[in-house]
Parts: C-alpha cells; structure tokens; sequence
C-alpha cells in the first residue's frame, strides 16, 4: 500500500509540460510565485487565466490538482475568516460586535486566491516532473553556489536517495509498529504525553534501520565507484529544447505583463 | 486454546484498481498442543493470513475463532489477545529498541500489566528457554551477534507465556547451525511448554522433520491441510505451484522408479535411510 | 595469473569498550592465502562470524589488510591511488537487496556505476541496455525497484555492475534474504555470466547446494582458511564440515549416513542422480552375487 505513495505524486501523461526540460518548470513555477504576489486586484485575471491554460496543457486531471488543497484547507478557511473579521476599515456588514469591512472581503480574497493557486501551481510542477527530474534541476541550477562551497551534488545526491527510501522507510515504519503491537503496545489510548512516549517502540528501531540501510549503502556505492561530483557523467543530462526557449519566452513576457499591469494600471 | 478461522477473506484496497484478494475463503482448525506448519510461495498469502491468528488484521469476510470467541466481536479485547496468540514476525530482531537486553524482553510482560519483580522473572525464563546467557542480560541489544539478536527477539514474545506462538521463518538468514539450533530450542519449547506452535517456513526439510500437520497456501487459498507426509506425497502439485518437496521425497521416487522397493513417503534423513537399508535387505 | 591474490592476509580491528578507553583487537582474518584464477567460479564457505566477508571486503578494497597483501588484477589494495580501478576491475553485490540500490528507476540503477567512471551518455545507455539484456531484466527497466521481488533486486544489482565491465564479481551471501525461488533466479543468473561472459565469480554463501557448481571451495573458520578443494572434496568431509557449524546437502548426509552403516557408496556424492546411481549400482550387485550365489547352490 505505501509502495504507491510518493511525495508530490507523479502523475505520467504524454502533455508539453511533461516534456519541458524540469529547470523550465522550476523556474516557472517561482516566476509565478511571485507574480502572485505583484497582483493587486484585476492582475490575478491574469493569472487566473495562466494557470488555467498551463492546467489544460498538461493534462493532468483536475481532480489531482486539487487534491493538494485537501491537506490546507483548514488553513484556509481560518485564515479568511480572520481577515474578514479583523481588518479595519469601511463596514460593509455588521452584527453585535463582529463586523466585516469591505477590505477585509478584498484582503481575504486574495489570500485565499494566492494560497490556493501557490498550491495548485506547485502541484503541476510536481504532477509533471520526476522526483529525479526535479533533483537533476535543482543541481544543475545551483551549481554556481558551488563556488561559495555550497555542496550542490551532494544535496542533490541526497535528496534523490531519500526519494528513494521515503516508501522503503514507511513500509518498515508499519512492520515496526505491528510487531510491538504483537507484544501489547498500545498506541490508541492514553493522553498525548502518553502517545508520544508510546512511540519510542517504533522511532528506535526506524532510525537504528536508517542509519544501517545508509551504512550499508554507502559502502555499496564506494563499491561502485561512487566518489563525489568530480568526473560524473550523466545519464539524462539536461539540454535545452526549442519548446524550452519558447517556454522562457512566454514566462518573461507574462512576468513583464504582471509587473506593468501592477506599476501603470494598479492591477 | 485453538483457533479456527471460518470462511475468511481479505481483500487489499477493495474496489479500487488496486484490488488484490490477499486471502479466499480460508477455513481452517490449529488444534491445542499441536506443531504446525504452514508453506506457500511468496504471495500465497502466509503473511496475511498469520496477522489473522493475533487480530493484526480484520477479515473482509469471515470469522476468527480463539477458544470458540469469535475476536472481532463487540467488546473483543484484541490487545489481551496478542498475550495469548504471540507472534515472531520475520527477522524480528529489527524491533529490538531498548538499552539492555532485559529491558527490552520485559516490553511484553510489562504490556500484559505485571509487577516489575514478574516481568524480570519471565524475561529471564524467556531468555534462558531460547539460549541466551546471563552475561547478555546488561548489554545492549545493538552489541549482540544476528543469532543472539534474532533470540532476544523471540524471547521477547515468549516472556507473555502465549498459548500459541506463530514464528515467521524463524531461520531466515541464519547459518546452518543457526537454523538447526533456533528449530531444536522451538521444538523443546513446544514439548516442555505444551504450546501451540505455528511455523511458517520456506525449508520443506525444516517442516518435514519437525511438524505434525502442514497447510498448504496457494493464492490465497488453502491447497492442502494434513500431515507432511500425506502432503509430500503430492509433490508433483506442490512443484507446480512453485514448491518443492523434501529432497528425500524426490530422492525416494527415483528409486522408487529404478526398481528399489521403498517408502516413497519418507521425508527425513533418518526414515530415508532406515527404508533404503530395508529395501536392500541391510537391516 | 591469479585474478586475485591474498598473500598473508590479516585483518584486526579494534572495539572499544563503554569507558572509550579499553580496547579489544578482534582478528578477523588470520594469514589468509589464496589465488583465484580469471573465469573461475569460486565459493567461500563459512558460518556466521568465520570472516568471509570480511575477506571478501579485500577482495574490491573496501578494507585494506591490517598484516600482508592483497592483489586485485595484480594491483595492491594498499596503493590509494589504485582503489578506483580495483573497484572497477572487481565489482561488488551485497547480501540487501534494497540496500545497494540508489535510484527509483531500475535502468538509471543500473547507470550508475557507469556515470561515477565518467562514461559518456551513449556508451552508458548501451552498458545498461546490455548489462538488462544479460540478467533477464529488460522488460523492468522503467520499474521503480520497490515493486520487484528480492530475486529481481539482486537481478539489478548484478546488472548494475556488469554495466562496470568488470573482471570478476564478489558477491557477498547474495541469497541469504531470499525465498528458494530468488535464491535459484540469482545463481543461476551469475552462473550464465560466468559461462558466457567468463567474468570470474566469488560466492560467498553458507547455502551448501549453491556450492556444487563451483570450480574450487575455500572454506572458513575463526578467520582462517582451513579446507579448500572442489565441492567433491569437500563434500567428503561431512563430520569436518558439521564440526565448522557448515552442513552438507541433504543427499551428501544420506550418503554418508548410509555408508556408516556399511554400504559401499563413494565420498562427496553431489547430486541425486549420483546417488540414485550409486544405491542402484550396489541393489544390481547384491541381485547378481545372490544370483551367482543361487546358481553356484544349485550345481552344487
């Protein structure tokens, strides 16, 4: 059952996003970022209408876009309310002592609409790129930190391998934790003290089983020659395309758009 | 003491794609007192079926009986179970948790709620029944050799004193003499203690010299239900199902082909060699 | 020329007690000396704690010997700058299936040893396609390695380091955490390579029916080389073997067991059909003499 869950679930699809080389969509997904937050109030047309359109060429579902709201929308919800419930300003509505102003239905909105899309516009990139994909960008886009003695490879190495063990680990955490119920653990009842001490059982044997799984992989990898970063070649190295050109194109001119429609129109 | 399951079935991820049906319809009796084996290929649906034995899993369908007490009833204290149903998983020596050796086997009894004076006393009888030294008790588990692990481990569920102990290939990655000394200390205990004890096992001639009645798992159902020499005497099927027999069994049918007048129902070293010095007019 | 070559080895280490201060030297390996010849499959026997595979950690230069030598393709695991080709020249695989894999993708495991030798991108894909094609892993290329079976696991590992181009491949008690059917997968699997592609295979195992297919057998005890020989000559040696905690295949104990008890059946008998053979062999003489016996009755 865990062995299908992976972080930022993978969607496969033949779509132009999936094809974009990961450093494109990286990049991308920032630019957006921060459009949303240079949007004042008729920019987020704008973005609305990105987003949707690089949500048709992906083909994902969009059932799965928002399954990453499930997770926040708690979050959600209590943010809005405490903006439109908090923020001072010309009421629009009021009952005994809670009223609701009309910026706080405009701050609320766009919090709301800068969460929401924060998240869907992470998803996509998730959906549509590798793990692998996604480490191999980010080291090659930080490769020049290399020069302030960032360990770029080694990060990146590190995060593909954890990828890697993440359902490894959450099998093992599961085959833990029967075997010490088969002993009479308890881990439902109790205070959350209680709880928590209840966990012991499971956490030792997990990162005593971590750090035997790294041992003996690191010796694994020494035996195949692994010696850091220096003198690597690549499987998949990343090369620009055409579509990869044209994508930066389109993402300058929408971040130029954004930024005019916020300094000239106040949008 | 005896568990009977009655028409169970489980089903991983019902109606979904990912749909697997782990168990079908399984009926079976583990009689008090008895040594039992179960065999099967991987994915045959052992491992499933033996968290059925201690309530670690629910049926989709079906009931679990443990002493005529269906456990998934109202009110069924399914934690009191796993006192009496203990169960070894494989390579249990991966729960190991604790900073000593005594600490950790007195997980169990401490569970079941005794005084600290009873707890030590079970661990030490627990650790004393699979061959752990005194000498062992302070240290830490982590210090210990595979074997001696893979011991304090089994003494750990053995320090509840369950009515039934289910073993998961109890011998998985240990040496020969490993095996045979972990197999020969399960067989006392089951005598000296009078317990049920279930062994699921990959080694036909594990199962062939130490078990009274052998079930037999095939895609989730139960192929086969009888004592091993009954069970090895179908060893065509079992091969079909990508088992084997003893060694002996094939052995015993070549000869048995080349003309030689022997029990084609010998499994172990000792009845091969008595049949084959009959058969030759040796004894 | 010996492929690998251990001249006195040694190797002690020290563990130190709760304080850190008192330490206690365990020898591991005790002047191991031995010589292994290209294209031979060899197996290294040895209880729990014999030192097998510490020795056999020498073998690729994962640890040096603290006392004597080591050769790997004539070259000295003492000499640093020579670890690299060691390792390339003797690859390794391990007795965790999952814990020697590094990628989630099966081809990109595979290419990994490749890229750490700094091979360019097309001969890679061409020593992952090959290296698939020759341990029957093709069709999971693009598998995440979680979805195969334990047998398949070692399957890529040992195509990760045919894609090395290796001299020989040390495998260390490979098949411990498999079910019979991985366990026969993989012998098979480096039994074909050795035939075909003649890289010289080390097993070490303690899985007796898995020695029977070996040119030569050194076994192991207290960290001392204490029998070496041909699985028959070895297999001789039943009360030996069982004194060192080692068992013999089933067959070879009802051999012996039988010729304890007086019958004429030869020493390391390996197979069944060797000792269907051997038992028939003695029935048809009994039948004859008896017959010979009747007869010479009769014209008395």
């Amino acid at each position: 059952m865990f062995k299908d869950i992976t972080i930022g679930q993978y969607y496969p699809a033949d779509s132009l996003l999936h094809k974009l080389d990961p450093r494109v969509k990286f990049i991308g997904t920032l630019i957006y970022i921060v459009s949303l937050f240079i949007f004042h109030t008729w920019g987020y047309v704008l973005g609305t209408v990105f987003l949707i359109a690089v949500i048709r060429l992906s083909k994902v579902p969009f059932g799965f876009m928002v399954r990453g709201l499930k997770a926040i929308w708690i979050l959600l919800i209590f943010t809005m309310i405490l903006n439109l419930f908090l923020t001072q300003g010309t009421i629009v509505w009021q009952f005994g002592i809670l009223h609701i102003t009309r910026e706080g239905i405009s701050t609320a909105a766009k919090m709301a609409i800068r969460l929401v899309y924060l998240i869907i516009g992470c998803s996509i990139m998730t959906l549509t790129t590798t793990p692998n994909k996604l480490t191999d960008a980010m080291e090659a886009l930080f490769r020049p930190l290399k020069k302030v003695h960032v360990p770029v490879h080694e990060i990146a190495m590190m995060m593909s391998i954890a990828l890697r063990f993440i359902p490894i680990l959450m099998e093992e955490t599961d085959k833990i934790k029967k075997a010490q119920m088969a002993r009479g653990a308890d881990f439902e009842s109790g205070n959350v003290i209680q709880r928590v001490r209840a966990m012991v059982p499971i956490l030792v044997p997990l990162f005593v089983s971590a750090f035997r799984r790294a041992n003996d992989l690191a010796l694994a990898m020494e035996a195949r020659c692994y010696h850091g970063g220096e003198g690597r070649t690549q499987m998949r190295p990343l090369v620009y395309q055409a579509r990869d050109y044209a994508a930066y194109m389109i993402l300058f001119c929408y971040l130029a758009a954004a930024m005019l429609m916020r300094v000239l129109l106040h949008w | 003491m005896s568990i009977r399951l009655e028409h169970v079935t489980y089903t991983y991820s019902p109606g979904t794609a990912y749909e697997m049906h782990a168990l079908k319809d399984v009926s079976l009796e583990l009689p008090d007192g008895h040594f039992i084996g179960i065999i099967g290929h991987t994915g045959s649906g052992k491992s499933t079926l033996i968290q059925h034995l201690n309530g670690l899993m629910q049926p989709t369908s079906g009931h679990v009986y443990f002493n005529n007490e269906d456990i998934w009833g109202d009110k069924y204290d399914r934690r009191k179970l796993r006192f009496h149903v203990g169960l070894v998983f494989q390579y249990p020596e991966y729960q190991l948790f604790e900073t000593d050796v005594i600490t950790d086997v007195c997980f169990g009894p401490k569970n079941q709620g005794l005084s600290p004076e009873e707890c030590r006393r079970r661990a030490e009888e627990a650790l004393a029944q699979v061959g752990v030294d005194e000498s062992l008790y302070g240290k830490s588990p982590f210090e210990l050799s595979g074997g001696q692990k893979r011991r304090v481990a089994i003494a750990g569920v053995l320090a509840m004193n369950p009515d039934v102990l289910v073993l998961d290939e109890p011998t998985a990655g240990l040496d020969p003499m490993g095996r045979d000394e972990i197999l020969d200390k399960v067989a006392s205990l089951q005598k000296q203690r009078g317990i049920t004890v279930v062994l699921v096992s990959h080694s036909m001639e594990d199962v062939a010299e130490y078990v009274d009645q052998l079930i037999v798992m095939n895609h989730g159902e139960k192929a086969y239900d009888a004592p091993p020499r009954e069970v090895f005497a179908h060893y065509k099927e079992l091969e079909k199902m990508g088992l084997a027999a003893p060694q002996m069994t094939y052995i015993m049918h070549a000869l048995k082909d080349r003309g030689l007048d022997v029990d084609v129902h010998a499994t172990t070293i000792g009845e091969a060699e008595e049949s084959i010095l009959h058969a030759l007019g040796r004894k | 020329m010996s492929i690998i070559k251990a001249d006195k080895v040694n190797y002690d280490y020290l563990e130190y007690g709760d304080d850190g201060e008192t330490a206690e030297v365990t020898h591991a390996v005790k002047d191991v000396s031995l010589n292994i010849q290209p294209g031979q499959f060899i197996a290294i026997l040895g209880h729990n704690g014999s030192g097998k595979s510490t020795l056999a950690k020498h073998m690729n230069a994962l640890l040096v010997p603290t006392g004597g030598t080591m050769w790997v393709d004539k070259m000295d695991t003492h000499e640093d700058d020579e670890v690299w080709d060691i390792r390339q020249r003797a690859g390794m695989v391990f007795q965790n299936p999952d814990n020697q894999i590094v990628s989630s993708v099966v081809e990109e495991d595979v290419g990994f040893g490749p890229e750490n030798l700094g091979v360019p991108t097309d001969e890679i894909w061409k020593r992952v396609d090959d290296s698939l094609q020759k341990t029957g892993m093709i069709a999971y290329r693009k598998h995440s390695p979680n979805k195969l079976s334990g047998g398949q696991k070692q399957r890529v590992a040992i195509a990760g380091v045919m894609a090395m181009k290796p001299k020989c491949i040390i495998m260390d008690e490979p098949t411990a955490m498999l079910d019979p059917n991985g366990r026969k997968e993989v012998i098979q699997a480096v039994r074909d390579l050795n035939r075909s592609e003649g890289v010289t295979v080390i097993l070490i195992t303690h899985y007796m029916e898995e020695v029977v297919f070996a040119d030569n057998v050194f076994v192991m005890d207290e960290g001392r080389l204490v029998m070496q020989g041909t699985p028959r000559e070895i297999f001789s040696h039943v009360d030996e073997l069982h004194a060192l905690r080692l068992d013999v295949p089933h067959v070879t104990q009802l051999a012996h067991a039988l010729r304890k008890r007086g019958l004429d059946i030869p020493e390391g008998i390996l197979s069944i059909d060797e000792f269907v053979d051997a038992i028939m062999k003695i029935y048809h003489r009994q039948q004859s003499e008896a017959a010979e016996a009747g007869t010479g009755a009769e014209e008395k």
